[in-house]
């Protein structure tokens, strides 16, 4: 392996090691998950006892439709909260502890570094997404998936945990204290989730508004619908907010 | 040639890339930054060579920190080059990775990684891997009596001993150039002798360092040459002799109070 791939690699270990010894992780995986499972019980209880009025009706919402994409829409909503707690102190947490510019002087570029850490925090989303997954997963042989559905669906929620991990690293990167980064990466996912919120009342569904914001993206792909717009959508608010926090971080270096 | 050097995940001695004798190790030439507003360092040129100590001497604001968080890399120069055995260190700053071993002021650690998963951190940071990364660990471990506090967490560690982890990951790759700033820190009398030790142990194989200090005793006990900065600039570079404590004193005072450089001159 040539040295330009070492850096990235290490940084995402130190990060990912760093992510799973801080209690914060652990307890907010725990904390979601009891809910996440609390919810699917709750779902599956009322898919089973709407079971009898459906089967009049073949062609009507199935497991898929009544537990599994809800369930994800429920992982969605709780990402709000939970990616800005897991990202707030990458690397606003390395500048009060005076840590970052040991990774500057290991020869680290700030692209590495930012790279790195977000490399580490997609890991644990992805984790977190798999383990929620794995409830509808488990009753796969007991009932009729959407396999289509709900590979759209996941797609969907692996793009948005994306986007809203990118979107943590630069508020991060951008703050002076963890918890303003939190703050600033909360209010932005909002903001960018809702910004058609008045063009939609107004009966507008179209324009540029409306592209920009993430709910118009996600929505289609949880019912299942995946457009090359929306993926391109995902990847280019990734590559945006990634180049952001690289340069961020790279006048930091240049200005100490 | 150098992407070769940088590849290597062994750890045997370092062999510098490009390595010219006659070039000194580091060359600092017309170094200058301001921080925060003001010129912090300016038009600093020095020379080290390999298995030279240097003591940089100055008061507080002096520009010692930011002359060696530049020569670390962790801070670019607005003006002047670095050169690391005749190589541009900042147009190459992956350099600094296998050459430079850095103890930063206060020792910054991250404070929820054990002591023995921080020298793992920084070995991989630097490209160690493996066999090499875990005989290098508990080499270190082993040479600054870590043992004990191999398992304990960095954000409980005394001052004393975040020194001595981060002189720990300073040494680990076994670094060409040694940057301590004020690694005596904390440290208690026994602790100071074994730093003093190992700065002469490490000057012996060829390793070239860099010391900054408040304290003047420091110097002559350790150091072959000594670098009196003030308000940036360099005001003094000699030799230093082991009982020539009374003159160094007389010249760093009349550096820290006046400015001038008369009195160093006559030292």
């Amino acid at each position: 392996m040539s040295a330009a791939f070492v850096s990235p690699i290490a940084v995402t270990r130190l990060e990912w090691r760093r992510l799973l010894v801080r209690p914060l992780a652990w307890v907010l995986a725990a904390l979601t998950l009891a809910w996440l499972a609390w919810n699917f019980t709750l779902l599956l209880g009322g898919f089973l006892a709407g079971q009898i009025q459906r089967a009049g009706a073949p062609d009507g919402p199935g497991f898929t439709d009544l537990v599994a994409v809800p369930l994800l829409g429920q992982l969605a909503q709780l990402a709000f909260l939970v990616v800005p707690l897991l990202t707030m102190s990458m690397v606003a947490g390395e500048r009060r502890n005076g840590t970052l510019p040991l990774l500057f002087a290991a020869g680290v570029p700030a692209s590495r570094i930012v790279l790195g850490k977000y490399l580490a925090v997609l890991g644990w989303l992805l984790l977190w997404l798999a383990l929620t997954l794995a409830m509808p997963l488990a009753l796969m042989h007991a009932t009729h998936l959407d396999w289509g559905k709900l590979a759209g669906a996941t797609l969907g929620l692996a793009l948005m945990l994306a986007t809203l991990g990118a979107l943590g690293v630069a508020c991060s990167t951008f703050a002076s204290h963890a918890a303003i980064a939190a703050a600033a990466a909360l209010i932005i996912a909002l903001a960018l989730w809702s910004v058609n919120l008045g063009a939609q009342m107004a009966g507008l569904n179209g324009g540029a508004i409306n592209w920009l914001a993430m709910s118009t993206h996600l929505q289609p792909m949880l019912r299942g619908l995946v457009s090359t717009t929306d993926v391109v959508w995902f990847v280019l608010m990734i590559v945006l907010l990634l180049a952001l926090a690289t340069r961020r971080l790279g006048a930091e270096r240049e200005r100490g | 040639m150098l992407s070769k050097q940088w590849g290597r995940r062994d750890n045997q001695a370092m062999t510098l890339p490009n390595a010219a004798s006659a070039e000194p190790l580091l060359q600092l030439d017309h170094l200058s930054r301001r921080r925060a507003g003001r010129p912090a360092v300016q038009d600093l040129s020095l020379t080290l060579s390999s298995g030279q100590v240097l003591g940089l001497l100055g008061v507080n604001g002096a520009g010692k920190s930011t002359t060696l968080s530049m020569i670390a890399g962790a801070l670019r120069p607005d003006r002047g080059g670095i050169k690391l055995n005749g190589i541009d260190f900042l147009e190459h700053p992956e350099l600094a990775r296998r050459l430079i071993g850095w103890l930063p002021e206060r020792a910054p650690l991250w404070p929820e990684l054990t002591v023995s998963e921080h020298l793992d951190a920084h070995g991989q940071l630097r490209g160690l891997r493996g066999a090499a990364l875990k005989q290098s660990r508990t080499a270190i471990i082993e040479r600054l009596e870590l043992q004990p506090l191999a398992r304990r967490l960095a954000g409980v560690l005394s001052q004393g001993q975040r020194q001595r982890l981060g002189l720990a990951c300073a040494l680990l790759h076994r670094p060409a150039l040694l940057v301590l700033d004020e690694p005596a820190n904390a440290l208690d009398p026994v602790q100071v002798a074994t730093l003093r030790t190992l700065i002469r142990e490490q000057a012996a194989v060829g390793t070239a360092v860099i010391l900054s200090t408040h304290l003047l005793l420091e110097v002559t006990a350790v150091c072959d040459r000594v670098a009196i900065l003030h308000e940036g600039t360099l005001r003094h570079d000699g030799p230093v002799h082991s009982d020539d404590h009374a003159a160094l004193e007389r010249s760093f005072f009349e550096i820290a109070m006046t400015g001038s450089t008369d009195a160093a001159r006559a030292a």
